[in-house]
């Protein structure tokens, strides 16, 4: 089967200079937990999710340390959210970003969600436009 | 690829009743029960789109929404297979009612809401994804009324754009909005003439004002105007020529007019979109909007009952 048969037709999508605060709107919104960025063409060049923001939110140690029992309480991570909720977006999305398009297997899109444990793939078209996403229950529903 | 706007969409919610009750007099309860009901995803580009996804038509359905109605109007279109690129705003989407009387459905009763209040960053959002939208789009759909909060100039803005950017742009809305789109001169104009029916100020009584008001948007610059002439019959106007496009169908076989005269614009678009003249699509327009018109579904798809609605159509010059 090909990712054009499995693939969500959805194209919410943000740019790399908005604020944080907005991000956060559309993701609450849209349920979505992560979102491709893309440029004026409507190009993929990143991935932003709510993991990103989280971890630009938590205090430099959390990372070495991988446990929240260090953090006294959420009040640091309010005040470093507040902090960045009017910064643009483009310092916490990753710019590398793995993609698939619509004439590839679904064997190349369920290989990379399951190898790299992300929730769902962007897929572009031949000039690298977002043309929908791949997510994991496309994969089970369509392989029930 | 085809680009639908609906900046205002709603939720269709239908009631089957067998008759409405109407209360006059105080009491404790009043209740009419539905015989059944559907919901779905409405406004006149969300139909149009849904209408040429159902005949295989790959579109991109833009617009605002927002809440619990406004995913399901999203989750609607995916399952049409529309691409969807709404944004979502701080509101609800609005949601429609249609009540049916059984064996009276011709006379639907509809109560709109007036939708949810855009605010300014909302719009400059869409506004962004929409100029974005538009390198892959050749043709863009301009549909339905504008939600509280937008300036009624923005069709004609956004016609601008399209053009300039290469795509023929189809507005149907009214009031307004669709005055002040004209001097963007899009392709096709279809007045939305349901509340009233008049164009701008004049009364469209008749077929001769019909022409004559039709005539005047092709002088600025439009190449088709489609006004609707009855519930069986429009006129379309062109520099060259009048036609008129009428079906010899009783009304009483109409089960469900919501959506139909979107059908019919959609059915018209599928047409031009496939190179076929202007005669051929309105009457498959027709044809389109007449077979949803007398199912029950609210966008017919089977395309063996649109054929067949072509033999009971003619298209006459006038």
């Amino acid at each position: 089967m090909k990712v054009r048969e499995i693939m969500t037709k959805d194209l919410t999508a943000v740019e790399k200079d908005i604020p944080v605060r907005e991000l956060i709107f559309i993701l609450n919104n849209a349920e979505m937990a992560n979102v491709p960025v893309v440029d004026e063409e409507g190009r993929l060049t990143g991935f932003i999710s709510e993991k990103d923001l989280i971890r630009a939110a938590l205090p430099g140690y959390f990372e070495m340390l991988h446990s929240t029992s260090f953090i006294p309480d959420m009040n640091q991570l309010a005040k470093k959210l507040a902090q960045i909720a009017d910064e643009p977006i483009e310092r916490f999305t990753r710019t590398s970003v793995m993609s698939v398009t619509e004439d590839d297997d679904d064997l190349q899109a369920a290989d990379l969600i399951i190898r790299k444990g992300v929730k769902n793939v962007p897929v572009v078209d031949g000039d690298g436009r977002l043309v929908g996403r791949v997510r994991r229950i496309d994969l089970l529903r369509h392989f029930l | 690829m085809i680009v639908t706007v609906t900046l205002n969409p709603a939720v269709d919610k239908m009631y089957w009743v067998n008759a409405l009750k109407i209360c006059d007099v105080t009491q404790e309860e009043f209740l009419t029960r539905a015989l059944r009901s559907t919901t779905s995803a409405g406004g006149k580009g969300v139909n149009i789109s849904v209408f040429l996804s159902r005949l295989g038509v790959e579109n991109i359905a833009m617009g605002f929404v927002g809440g619990h109605t406004g995913h399901v109007i999203v989750r609607d279109l995916r399952d049409e297979g529309v691409t969807t690129n709404f944004v979502w705003t701080h509101g609800e989407t609005r949601a429609n009612v249609t009540l049916l009387e059984v064996g009276r459905e011709h006379s639907p009763n509809l109560i709109n809401e007036s939708g949810q209040t855009i605010l300014p960053e909302e719009m400059a959002r869409f506004m962004r994804r929409y100029r974005s939208m538009l390198n892959r789009a050749a043709w863009v759909v301009l549909g339905g009324s504008l939600p509280p909060g937008v300036d009624p100039g923005v069709y004609g803005e956004m016609a601008r754009m399209a053009k300039d950017a290469g795509a023929k742009v189809v507005l149907s809305t009214g009031g307004d909005a669709l005055t002040r789109a004209l001097d963007a001169c899009p392709y096709i104009v279809k007045p939305d003439t349901r509340e009233h029916k008049t164009f701008g100020d004049k009364e469209l009584t008749s077929v001769d004002a019909i022409v004559e008001a039709g005539k005047d948007v092709v002088a600025c610059g439009a190449e088709i105007v489609i006004i609707s002439h009855d519930v069986t019959g429009d006129i379309a106007i062109t520099r060259d020529a009048v036609w008129e496009i009428k079906a010899s169908v009783p009304t009483s076989k109409f089960k469900n007019l919501v959506g139909a005269d979107d059908v019919f614009l959609g059915g018209i678009l599928y047409k031009l979109t496939q190179d076929a003249p202007l005669e051929e699509a309105l009457k498959f327009g027709l044809a389109a909007g007449l077979a949803s018109a007398e199912s029950d579904e609210k966008i017919c798809r089977n395309m063996s009952v649109i054929e067949e609605e072509m033999k009971d159509i003619t298209v006459a010059r006038l």
